[in-house]
């Protein structure tokens, strides 16, 4: 096609070149003539009149013949300039369609469209090592038929959000290939009507992520064993010593029993940092998920002064409960909840001085719920401010505190948790003066 | 050493020195208790004997603590059988299903005393 049109336009270049010269020709063989007929008209010194209009008469031809020739070469070039132009706009269309097409069905990442059934058309080739299925079994089939019977309920509401046009962003769910196995993936859904067209389409992309998931689940299970191995020895050592300081087994020295007790302490202080060490290896393998439930953050909280009542009558700590009814029914994680508050109280007791006052108290605003421990404790020296969030980070005034001890991993591990919760934690403190620690819910 | 009178405990734990300080505690408080050290002997034990109060440790060899509870409530008399799952932190599957069985209770053991786990076997004791 391409080159006919080139041809064409030479014949036709070539044919107003001959026009051209053919004119050209004749005139100059007109006046070729007449200086051989008449010589002493052009050899004369002085023109007379009539010679000078021959000349201009002669010269006005020759500009005439050039620019006819060059009007009929525009005017039948013109089409082929026209054609050529469409031709060029017409191939580069189609190697980008090409290349579309490449990248459409060579993408690693499985792509259907969808009709306005949720039925599937145009799968691409990933797409079909996926379902494990040849192009007539997999067009046709709905997408939502794909999930096993176990996650109807979630299939069917995907799929109402596909009916009613609603985007389907990075949903996780699980889909059964022919061979039966089950494979998870993030799927997302977007309209492609904007895209030109009459009919509905939707473009799907199915990302597989069933390794990513298995691993999880190994780290989670590594984490449950070691959880296990570590756990079980130090519950051994407590409930042997529970024994004998029980006095069942017979009675024991004082000095003996000062030694068990000690025992005793380091292995609850061993005990907390495994549970410490454990919620930080679960956070940051992303296996702490945070679940929403009815929540008595008043339960909670008592039970936390429970566990730290020992230290806080040995200091002779003063501890102001700042209560709210409705804080007994707060939809949180309860789990999560209680290792954030355990965190913030524990501190505020170990870093305030005897006679000391630690505050809780709650605010209930329209938007959120807010949780503010506060302490009359040695505060964070403002130049350490900023790096209290991280991991193994403990201030330099703690390190003149006698018997106060610390793994530096409560503050990270809390922050951490609050965020997995959708909230937000902040602070304000002074040396010497205390602390105020606000979590967010 | 068996007593009519006494309440029978089986022991369930793959940890050769928690189930004897277990075993000895539990003797000590008035119970008579005996040990298995996996799922599948406790199963045995426990169908054949019929103890009052299973304490089952979760993480064992051959059939852990759930799959041997799922083969207990297969038995007629093992679907009400008293059971307390142990563990070493906070599950939350064991709370859960302690939630929706009456006749399962968990205890963390790191979190309890000696004194703690014989108030828990008493207080499933008293659930009847």
């Amino acid at each position: 096609m391409r080159k006919s049109l080139i041809l064409t336009e030479h014949i036709t270049i070539s044919s107003t070149i001959l026009i051209v010269l053919l004119g050209i020709v004749l005139v100059s063989f007109s006046l070729i003539k007449d200086i051989f007929i008449n010589p002493h008209r052009y050899f004369s010194t002085v023109l007379s009149l009539e010679e000078i209009q021959f000349f201009v008469v002669y010269t006005s031809l020759i500009i005439i013949c050039v620019l006819i020739s060059f009007i009929i070469y525009l005017l039948l070039t013109l089409r082929t300039r026209a054609q050529l132009m469409v031709l060029n706009a017409t191939e580069s269309l189609d190697v980008s369609r090409e290349q579309f097409v490449k990248i459409y069905d060579g993408a690693p990442v499985p792509y259907v469209t969808l009709d306005d059934k949720g039925e599937i058309r145009n799968p691409n080739k990933a797409a079909l090592r996926f379902f494990g299925e040849v192009l007539k079994e997999i067009e046709g089939k709905n997408l939502f038929s794909y999930q096993p019977k176990e996650d109807l309920d979630k299939t069917e509401r995907l799929f109402q959000y596909y009916k009613s046009k609603v985007p389907i962003n990075r949903e996780e769910m699980r889909m059964i290939t022919k061979d039966g196995s089950v494979k998870w993936v993030l799927l997302s859904v977007f309209e492609m009507e904007a895209f030109g067209g009459s009919r509905r389409t939707g473009l799907a992309t199915i990302f597989d992520i069933t390794e990513q998931k298995q691993l999880d689940q190994a780290k989670t299970e590594f984490v449950s064993l070691a959880s296990h191995q570590l756990k079980t020895p130090v519950a051994a050592i407590k409930w042997y010593i529970d024994m004998l300081l029980s006095h069942n087994l017979g009675e024991l020295s004082s000095k003996q029993e000062d030694y068990l007790n000690i025992v005793y302490k380091v292995n609850e202080e061993m005990i907390d940092l495994i549970d410490v060490l454990l919620n930080v290896s679960r956070v940051e393998i992303g296996s702490i998920k945070a679940e929403s439930k009815l929540t008595n953050v008043i339960e909670i909280t008592e039970s936390v002064l429970v566990e730290l009542s020992s230290q806080i009558e040995e200091k002779k700590l003063s501890i102001d409960k700042q209560y709210k009814d409705n804080l007994k029914n707060i939809r949180s994680d309860p789990k999560l909840l209680r290792i954030v508050i355990q965190n913030l109280m524990s501190n505020a007791v170990k870093y305030t001085p005897t006679d000391g006052v630690v505050t809780i108290s709650f605010k209930d605003s329209f938007t959120d719920k807010s949780i503010i421990v506060s302490d009359t404790g040695i505060g964070i020296p403002k130049s350490e401010q900023d790096k209290i969030f991280t991991k193994m980070f403990r201030a330099g005034n703690v390190h003149d505190l006698k018997g106060v001890q610390g793994t530096g991993l409560g503050l990270y591990l809390v922050k951490s948790i609050v965020e997995t919760m959708g909230g937000s934690i902040s602070f304000i403190s002074e040396e010497n003066k205390g602390s105020i620690f606000t979590i967010k819910l | 050493m068996e007593k009519v009178d006494k309440k029978n405990v089986l022991v369930i734990d793959d940890d050769d020195n928690l189930r004897t300080v277990l075993i000895d505690k539990l003797n000590m408080s008035g119970f008579y208790a005996v040990g298995a050290s996996n799922g599948e002997e406790g199963l045995k034990k426990a169908l054949k004997t019929h103890p009052d109060v299973i304490l089952l440790d979760i993480i064992m060899p051959i059939l852990n603590g759930w799959e041997m509870l799922k083969e207990l409530r297969k038995d007629e008399w093992g679907k009400g059988a008293k059971v307390i799952m142990l563990t070493v932190i906070e599950n939350t599957e064991a709370i859960a299903r302690a939630v929706e069985d009456d006749s399962l209770a968990y205890l963390i053991k790191t979190n309890e005393s000696m004194d703690d786990v014989v108030e828990k076997v008493k207080m499933m004791l008293r659930n009847n």
